[in-house]
C-alpha cells in the first residue's frame, strides 16, 4: 500500500513540481528511537518527507518536519520560507525536548542559505549541524560523523534531468488544452507530443551544451536568454512569423486563421525554449534572480579558515587550508550564487560583489531573502 | 441578538459565553499575497475585508486598559499594537517577518507611539526566557491561521504562562465555518482565492477549525465569541483563569 502511495505521489508531484505540496509538520518517529537517537530535520514538502522516511527505514531516529510552506529545502531556505524561526519553532513545539537527552540536530545542508547555526544555538539551545545534501548519504554521514566532498555537492544526473523535463512539459501541456481545443483540436496531440519531445531533448542533451550557458544572459519579461548571445529565440520567432505571413500573402488567398494557429503553436515552442533553464538546474542560478550578476568575494583579512564555507558549499568551490587558517575560492566558475557561504561565515569574510562595484553585505543576505521574482526586497516598496 | 443555531454545542468550552455576530468578512487567504509586499499589507487587508478589519481591531482593543502590559503575537505591521498603545498600554509586539516589523516601526514613529511599543523579531517558540505572569493581556490577530497545529497549542499554553491570572487573551482568526451550508459557500469563495494566491505567492494560510474548543482545551475561559456572517472570521475574548477557577 505504501508503495502505491509513494509511486502515485512521486508521479503527481514530479509532474506538478513547480507547485508546493505541504504536509503535516512536527515529529515523526523512525523505528524505535530512544533518548540518545539522532534527531534529523527536514522541510514539509510532501515528496521530500516521503523520500526521507523511505531512506531512513531500518534506522532508529527522530525526524522533525519544519514548516517550509510545502516547498523543498533549498528554495524555501533561499526564499525566506524556511527560517531560523521555523526551525526553532519545531524544536520547541514538537515535544522533542522531552524525548531526547542530547540537543543535537542534523539539518539538510541546502538549508544553509536560510538557517544560521549560531542563532539556533543561542535562541533554542540546540547544536545544529549541516548533514549531507542528499538523504541517501545520511547513514554514511552518521557512521563517519563527517561529510565527504561528494556528500556536500549537488548533482544533476539523468534521473533529475528527466524529472525536470516532466515538470516543464506537463503544465505546458495542460495550458495548451484549453487554447488548442477550440482553435485547432486535431493539432492538440501533436503539440503535446512536441512539448514533451522538446523538453526531454533539452534536458537529456543538457551536458552537451551546458558549457555555453551564461548567467550574464538577458531577460525580457518572461523570455529568458540563457545563452550569452541572447535574443535569438525572439529573432527566430520573428523570422518564422514573417516567413509564414509572406507565404500566405504570396499564396493569393491568405488564410489568417491558419496564420494565427501556427503563430500560437510557435509561441508555445518559443516559451518552452526560453523557460528558466538555468534556474531549473541545481548547478546554475536562475536567470530570474538578480544575484546571478554577483560573485562571491572573500576578504582575506577577515578569513580565519574556520571552514564553514567549505562545509555548506553545494558546488565545492572552497578550499580551506587548516594549517594556515585561510580559505580560497578555487572554482569560481562553478558558483551558483546561493549565498550559503556568506550566510554561514562567522567572521563576515564573504559578500556578494558585482563587476560594477555593487556589494551585498552578509547582514543583508541573512535578513532579506529572494522573493519569487528573484528580488531581495530590502527596501519597503 | 441573532440566534446562532449553527454553533455546535459540543464545541463549547465551559464558561459564560456571549454570542455575537458581526458583518461579513471575505477570505483572508489573500493576505498572503499582501505579505509578499508588506507595505501594501494594511491597505490590502482593509480592501479584501471591505474595511471591516479595522473595526475588528478596534473592538478587540477596546478591552485593553490604561497602564496594562500587553503582548501582541504576530504584530505584523502593527495595527493591533498601535491601538493597544493608544489605550495607554505598554506593548511588546513580536513577529517573525522583519519586513513587516520595519513597516510597523515606521508607522509607530509617525504616530509618536514608539515609546510605548517594543518590537522584536521573535516567534512564539522564542519566548521561553520571558518571566511568568507578566502581561495583563495578549492579542493574536490573524495569526493562528499562519501557525502549524503544534504551534497553535504551544502558543496557547505559553500565553497561559505569560498572562497574569485573570489576564485577557484577545483573538481574531480566520476560521472554517462550522455549519454545513456556510462551509460550502465558504469553500466556493475560498478555493478560487486559494488558487490565485498560490499562483502569486506559492503559499497559503490554513484556517482554524473549532477555535473556541482549542482555546478552551488550553485552559482559557472563553467569555465572548463573535462570528462573521459566513463564520470565516472569529473574534474571541478569553480570560486566563485565576487559580481557583482552574478546574472548571
Amino acid at each position: 500500500m505504501s508503495q502505491v502511495v509513494y509511486l502515485l505521489a512521486s508521479i503527481i508531484e514530479t509532474l506538478l513540481r513547480l507547485f508546493p505540496f505541504p504536509t503535516k509538520t512536527g515529529l515523526i518517529r523512525i523505528g524505535n528511537p530512544d533518548r540518545t537517537s539522532p534527531v534529523l530535520l527536514t522541510c514539509n514538502y510532501h515528496l521530500t518527507v516521503l523520500r526521507v522516511k523511505r531512506e531512513l527505514k531500518g534506522m532508529n531516529a527522530y525526524l522533525l518536519i519544519a514548516n517550509s510552506r510545502g516547498i523543498n529545502v533549498w528554495c524555501s531556505a533561499t526564499g525566506g520560507l524556511l527560517t531560523n524561526h521555523d526551525v526553532i519553532s519545531v524544536l520547541k513545539t514538537s515535544g522533542i525536548e522531552k524525548l531526547v537527552d542530547h540537543r543535537s540536530v542534523i539539518l539538510p545542508q541546502l538549508a544553509a542559505t536560510g538557517i544560521e547555526l549560531r542563532t539556533i544555538l543561542n535562541k533554542a539551545g540546540w547544536r545544529a549541524t549541516f548533514g549531507p545534501v542528499y538523504i541517501k548519504d545520511i547513514r554514511a554521514f552518521l557512521r563517519l560523523g563527517k561529510k565527504s566532498q561528494r556528500m556536500s555537492e549537488v548533482q544533476f544526473d539523468i534521473v533529475q534531468r528527466l524529472e525536470m523535463a516532466a515538470a516543464w512539459a506537463f503544465p505546458m501541456s495542460v495550458v495548451s488544452v484549453p487554447i488548442m481545443l477550440p482553435l485547432w483540436p486535431q493539432m492538440l496531440l501533436p503539440l503535446i507530443l512536441l512539448i514533451w519531445g522538446l523538453s526531454l531533448l533539452i534536458f537529456v542533451s543538457f551536458p552537451l551544451y551546458s558549457r555555453w550557458l551564461s548567467p550574464k544572459g538577458r531577460r525580457v519579461g518572461f523570455i529568458l536568454f540563457d545563452f550569452r548571445a541572447g535574443g535569438y529565440p525572439l529573432v527566430l520567432w520573428g523570422l518564422f512569423l514573417a516567413g509564414l505571413a509572406a507565404y500566405f500573402l504570396l499564396s493569393g488567398e491568405p488564410d489568417w486563421g491558419l496564420f494565427l494557429r501556427w503563430g500560437i503553436i510557435s509561441l508555445f515552442i518559443l516559451l518552452l525554449l526560453s523557460m528558466d533553464l538555468m534556474g531549473s538546474t541545481p548547478i546554475y542560478k536562475s536567470s530570474l534572480h538578480e544575484d546571478r550578476l554577483f560573485s562571491v568575494a572573500l576578504d582575506q583579512h577577515r578569513c580565519r579558515g574556520a571552514g564553514f564555507c567549505q562545509d555548506v558549499c553545494p558546488r565545492g568551490c572552497f578550499k580551506v587550508d587548516r594549517s594556515r587558517h585561510t580559505a580560497t575560492i578555487q572554482r569560481v566558475q562553478s558558483c551558483v550564487q546561493c549565498g550559503a557561504c556568506i550566510v554561514q561565515c562567522p567572521f563576515d569574510a564573504l559578500s556578494f560583489r558585482s563587476a560594477d562595484g555593487k556589494v551585498i553585505l552578509p547582514e543583508t543576505i541573512r535578513k532579506y531573502k529572494l522573493n519569487l521574482m528573484g528580488k531581495r526586497v530590502s527596501e519597503p516598496c | 441578538m441573532p440566534t446562532i443555531t449553527w454553533f455546535e454545542i459540543a464545541e463549547v468550552p465551559p464558561g459564560p459565553i456571549i454570542f455575537l455576530q458581526s458583518e461579513q468578512q471575505m477570505s483572508y487567504v489573500l493576505m498572503k499575497t499582501l505579505e509578499s509586499s508588506p507595505s501594501r499589507y494594511d491597505r490590502g487587508i482593509n480592501l479584501i475585508t471591505l474595511g471591516r478589519m479595522s473595526e475588528v481591531y478596534d473592538r478587540l482593543a477596546s478591552h485593553i486598559k490604561n497602564g496594562w502590559n500587553v503582548i501582541d503575537i504576530g504584530c505584523g505591521t502593527g495595527a493591533m499594537a498601535l491601538r493597544a498603545a493608544r489605550h495607554g498600554a505598554r506593548v511588546v509586539g513580536i513577529d517573525v517577518n522583519p519586513q513587516m516589523l520595519e513597516i510597523a516601526s515606521k508607522r509607530l514613529q509617525e504616530m509618536r507611539l514608539s515609546g510605548s511599543v517594543e518590537l522584536r523579531e521573535q516567534g512564539v517558540a522564542e519566548l521561553s526566557s520571558e518571566p511568568t505572569a507578566q502581561y495583563d493581556a495578549a492579542t493574536c490577530s490573524l495569526v493562528f491561521s499562519e501557525l502549524t497545529e503544534d504551534e497553535r497549542v504551544y502558543t496557547l499554553l505559553e500565553l497561559r504562562r505569560l498572562l497574569k491570572p485573570g489576564g485577557l487573551l484577545l483573538i481574531a482568526s480566520e476560521t472554517i465555518p462550522s455549519r454545513f451550508f456556510r462551509r460550502l459557500l465558504y469553500w466556493l469563495v475560498r478555493i478560487p482565492l486559494v488558487m490565485l494566491t498560490y499562483v502569486l505567492t506559492q503559499t497559503s494560510t490554513s484556517a482554524v477549525k473549532n477555535l473556541p474548543a482549542m482555546v478552551g482545551e488550553a485552559g482559557f475561559i472563553v467569555e465572548e465569541i463573535r462570528y462573521s456572517w459566513l463564520g470565516d472570521l472569529t473574534e474571541l475574548v478569553c480570560r486566563n483563569p485565576k487559580s481557583r477557577e482552574k478546574k472548571r
